[in-house]
């Protein structure tokens, strides 16, 4: 017996549907605001190079932040290794806020520290 | 669920994952996505047959390949998947899609273990079966196939919560 064009049709249907699932956020830059976004703070942890993105901590104006940098190989290529900041440092993050006013998260492009600039994605401005 | 996410995370595993090297992760991820592509690629096919399609093609023909690839891609995926979750196991505590995935691969596996106490499975190597074990092992086709999309999809996803 052949596959019944309804169920052809059936796994079509679900194919699609899963396919225009919304991407939200961590990955690429969609779940992040379109405009600039800096914010100066002191080292809360510092940076790890594990997982698929690198990350930190920074402390703002009291409030925690989670820094999220590039992927592990691509924040070690711009100089950022795991102890060169050291916690307690006051650092300049530059990026893109995460879109979700109540998550304080930023997605980084440059992480300034002293006369230091990490270009952790440096073809983004 | 916390305590059992930061035990992970704080294990010899945990700690091998974060501390081996910036490629660690990625190599881990790239063999997670191989593993899976011989599980489902091989699920594929088999729940297709199942299914109806390639209704000429000997079941037998089909399951003797098929059976032995998923089962070793869902063990390499499997153990593959422990390691990237210990990496910083706490911050999927309350992801969505953690828990839907665990819940589909559950489906999954318990379908499995059903279709393997089925006469109809048990005896396919054996002999034709009737039209009725063929139908009855339709319904096993459609629910593995739902079971690893829904696994698939909602793994993909916990990298976008």
């Amino acid at each position: 017996m052949q596959l019944r064009p309804s169920i052809c049709i059936h796994l079509g249907i679900l194919v699609l549907a899963l396919s225009v699932f919304p991407a939200l956020a961590h990955h690429g830059w969609s779940g992040y605001g379109e405009e600039e976004f800096e914010i100066k703070g002191t080292v809360e942890r510092g940076v790890s190079l594990a997982g698929p993105h690198a990350t930190m901590r920074i402390r703002a104006d009291g409030k925690v932040w989670d820094i999220t940098l590039a992927p592990p190989p691509r924040t070690q290529a711009s100089g950022l290794k795991e102890g060169v900041i050291p916690v307690g440092a006051e650092v300049t993050i530059h990026g893109h806020r995460n879109k979700d006013p109540k998550r304080l998260e930023v997605k980084t492009e440059r992480v300034t520290w002293k006369d230091r600039t990490f270009n952790v994605y440096p073809d983004r401005k | 669920m916390y305590e059992f996410m930061a035990w992970l995370q704080g294990s010899p595993l945990g700690h091998a994952m974060r501390e081996s090297g910036v490629w660690t992760y990625g190599f881990v991820n790239l063999v997670h996505i191989l593993a899976i592509a011989s599980l489902f690629g091989s699920v594929l096919v088999l729940d297709l047959r199942l299914l109806g399609v390639w209704n000429s093609i000997a079941l037998p023909a089909v399951s003797r390949p098929a059976v032995p690839v998923a089962t070793a891609g869902f063990g390499v995926a499997a153990t593959t998947g422990v390691c990237l979750l210990a990496t910083k196991a706490t911050e999927y505590v309350g992801n969505p899609f953690l828990y839907i995935k665990f819940c589909a691969i559950g489906m999954g596996v318990l379908n499995v273990i059903a279709l393997n106490r089925l006469p109809a499975w048990k005896q396919h190597r054996n002999r034709v079966l009737t039209p009725e074990e063929q139908q009855k092992l339709r319904v096993f086709g459609g629910l593995s196939l739902a079971a690893w999309l829904a696994a698939i999809t909602a793994g993909r996803m916990i990298a976008y919560w």
